[in-house]
């Protein structure tokens, strides 16, 4: 008989788990449980009730008095993958009357099946080998990651951060330095920095995945190492600032790189770092760039990291912009589909979600759809291009670089 | 880890919590109830066994529950003795000024549901109800029992008091009437309205008709005491009123049967105790400690 070990499950998660009054609040705005299929094991509840079931089969009461009952193998598999389902966008969090932290419990929960060997599944086998062999996800060479500043070496010095020690960090992350459609998203914000007569640098090749994949699917032991060794390289640097353009790797950085290592230097957004050189007047945005834009708050920013205004901020700086919101905006905001592993392991659904996020834009009246993040790009991209929109996609430093005279 | 240090963290944790146990069991045997309404003493006695091991599974299942907790990641040692070394720190929290600003979190959080209230208010009234209500007469209940068999407060005790009329008859009387009102909201959204988010499986209907039977049963036996002009329901009938408004649509001979309904409805009110742990009820305990634990527990244990 497989006897579940529950010791990977926090103190504070199993608090949790009895503290869901099963009210379905979670459910009506789960993207992937209760708005792109309606299956009740995918929804925050649904994962709740039946994980908490499995445990209390063994450890509670009854088993106490009468022994542990058997899970059916397939009953625990299907409640992993089922787990994976999941974007982990935090909407559960925002709407949960009983305040539980959802975000902390199903990244709790897959590191508990991971421990029990019902995790990671397959696709998501192949993604942890190629951080762990080749530091990124997208099994490209390390030699290539800095192949994306090429392009603009001669218009643009971009220090070698772990040789000229600069005062800022731009950490670009694995999807922008890689991904041929998102480098753009690592120009553009090379060249607004530049701009700002920041000094700033790279850490090229020696920069590592930040571990956010590794993490988001339960790796914590995988990405533990990672950490370190990003780390150890940010000491050598020794910045002042860290600057990250992509939600996912600043969400990292700043939440939870602290709880392995000390970060000496200060951790921020791009969007939050361009607001105080606006703010500063060391970038003043100054040409016209016409369009309606709606603002995609991508998860790792706005409900993980509470990052709403900064966004809205610059684009309401930039001349000729009339920005829209979409319905469900802010802490409301739909996931775009892609996170939590789900893109990998679940293509369809992950474009499911996505296409209800470009109809919500659509339904907005805006021309342009602009993020923040390179992962929410590239599937709220895809999707576009998919469905034959008309809509345009951009990332916030396209706008700010357009918006820059000369 | 030791048999020494196992053996003394049990000791540490199951020596206190059986005596506090046992000084509970003796203080609801020992009370002298010559104020209560029942005539039966057999009846009386018969409750009070009933209430004394309700009471124990109660707190045996919360401690189990708990147990369970420990057994977590992010605290070291066997779970007895996690549990025992969290106890002083949860004294210090609450002795801390942290515990002012936990406690406001609480109150909003956990009683008020502010959350609750910007997304539905009919379902934010309906848990306010029944929460409200069962805090109050939980409250009720030791101010009535304390005054009455400890302090023995004429004002309690007299036909006329005010704390006869406003406590015993009309605040028991509020704190029933809203929780019947949350409870038949509860009843009417999950049997009835059934919408999408709403799933009933066998946990959750039985607690709502579990708290119905009880709240009900309380109405009825508080109707009959009317109706047969018990000792203490001679007068000021109308501070009871929805009792009062049951006994005028009773047949006079349910009078007879006062004794029975107030030891069914004890027994169940009993039995409905020791049903918390076990039950999806026990979200109101694991709920506020799990936003109390939030700020008091170590950063680690959150990681």
């Amino acid at each position: 008989m497989k006897k579940l070990d529950i010791s990977e499950l926090d103190v504070l998660a199993l608090m949790r788990y009895d503290a869901c009054t099963r009210c379905g609040e979670c459910t009506a705005t789960c993207p992937t449980g209760g708005e792109a299929q309606d299956i009740e094991l995918v929804t925050p509840r649904g994962k709740i009730l039946r994980l908490r079931e499995f445990y209390k089969k063994q450890y509670g009461l009854k088993a106490r008095l009468f022994g542990p009952a058997e899970i059916p193998e397939a009953d625990l598999k299907e409640l992993a993958s089922r787990a994976y389902e999941c974007t982990i966008c935090g909407q559960c969090k925002i709407v949960c009357p009983a305040h539980l932290d959802t975000i902390e419990m199903w990244e709790n929960m897959r590191e508990f099946l991971v421990a029990n060997q019902l995790a990671p599944l397959p696709p998501h086998e192949q993604i942890v080998k190629s951080i762990e062999n080749y530091d990124n996800p997208w099994m490209q060479p390390r030699t290539q990651r800095s192949r994306w500043s090429k392009r603009i070496e001669k218009e643009i010095k971009i220090k070698d951060a772990l040789k000229e020690k600069p005062e800022v960090l731009f950490f670009v992350g694995c999807t922008a330095a890689y991904d041929p459609n998102i480098k753009d998203m690592a120009i553009d914000t090379a060249r607004v920095l530049a701009r700002a007569k920041v000094d700033f640098g790279t850490l090229g090749n020696e920069e590592g995945c930040c571990g956010s994949t590794l993490l988001r699917t339960g790796l914590k032991d995988s990405a533990r190492r990672m950490v370190e060794k990003n780390i150890e390289r940010f000491e050598e640097a020794s910045p002042s600032l860290i600057v990250a353009s992509c939600a996912g790797c600043y969400k990292t950085i700043k939440q939870d790189y602290p709880k392995v290592g000390k970060v000496g230097a200060r951790v921020l957004h791009m969007t939050q770092y361009v607001n105080d050189l606006i703010d500063e007047k060391r970038l003043v945005l100054d040409r016209k760039v016409e369009g309606r834009v709606t603002f995609h708050d991508p998860c790792h920013l706005g409900r993980h990291s509470k990052l709403y205004d900064e966004p809205r901020r610059i684009l309401e700086s930039i001349p000729g912009i009339k920005l829209v919101e979409m319905e469900r905006t802010r802490e409301e905001s739909r996931c775009c589909g892609a996170g939590g592993g789900v893109k990998t392991a679940f293509p369809e659904l992950a474009e499911k979600i996505s296409a209800l996020r470009i109809e919500d834009a659509e339904s907005a009246g805006a021309d342009m759809l602009v993020t923040s993040c390179p992962f929410c790009y590239q599937s709220l991209k895809a999707s576009i291009d998919a469905k034959g929109s008309k809509l345009r996609m951009s990332d916030l430093m396209e706008l700010v670089r357009n918006s820059l005279q000369g | 880890m030791s048999d020494g240090r196992y053996l003394k963290d049990k000791a540490w944790l199951y020596l206190p919590f059986f005596a506090g146990l046992l000084i509970i069991s003796a203080i609801i045997l020992l009370l002298p109830y010559e104020t209560v309404y029942v005539g039966s003493r057999t009846y009386l006695r018969f409750f009070l066994v009933t209430i004394v091991l309700c009471v124990g599974v109660f707190f045996l299942g919360t401690l189990y529950n708990v147990l369970l907790w420990m057994r977590g990641k992010g605290l070291v040692g066997s779970p007895e003795g996690r549990l025992v070394r969290l106890i002083p720190k949860a004294v210090r929290f609450f002795l801390s000024r942290r515990f002012g600003k936990a406690s406001a979190v609480l109150v909003k959080d956990a009683l008020y549901l502010s959350k609750l209230k910007d997304r539905s208010a009919t379902r934010w009234l309906m848990h306010l109800l029944i929460l409200g209500g069962f805090i109050a007469t939980f409250v009720l209940d030791l101010i009535v029992t304390f005054s009455l068999d400890l302090l023995r407060y004429e004002p309690m005790i007299s036909e006329t008091g005010w704390a006869k009329v406003w406590i015993r008859d009309f605040g028991f009387e509020l704190a029933g009437t809203m929780m019947l009102l949350g409870l038949v909201i509860a009843a009417v959204r999950r049997f009835v309205q059934k919408p999408k988010i709403v799933r009933t499986e066998l946990p959750d209907a039985v607690s709502i008709v579990f708290l119905l039977v009880v709240v009900l049963g309380g109405f009825l036996l508080e109707g009959i005491g009317l109706l047969a002009n018990m000792p203490g329901h001679e007068v000021n009938h109308e501070y009871s009123f929805l009792g009062y408004a049951l006994s005028l649509a009773m047949p006079s001979s349910w009078g007879q049967y006062y004794d029975q309904v107030w030891l069914v409805h004890g027994v169940m009110s009993a039995l409905f105790i020791a049903y918390i742990p076990f039950s999806k009820l026990f979200h109101m305990i694991a709920t506020p400690i799990a936003i109390e634990a939030e700020q008091m527990l170590p950063s680690g244990v959150r990681t």
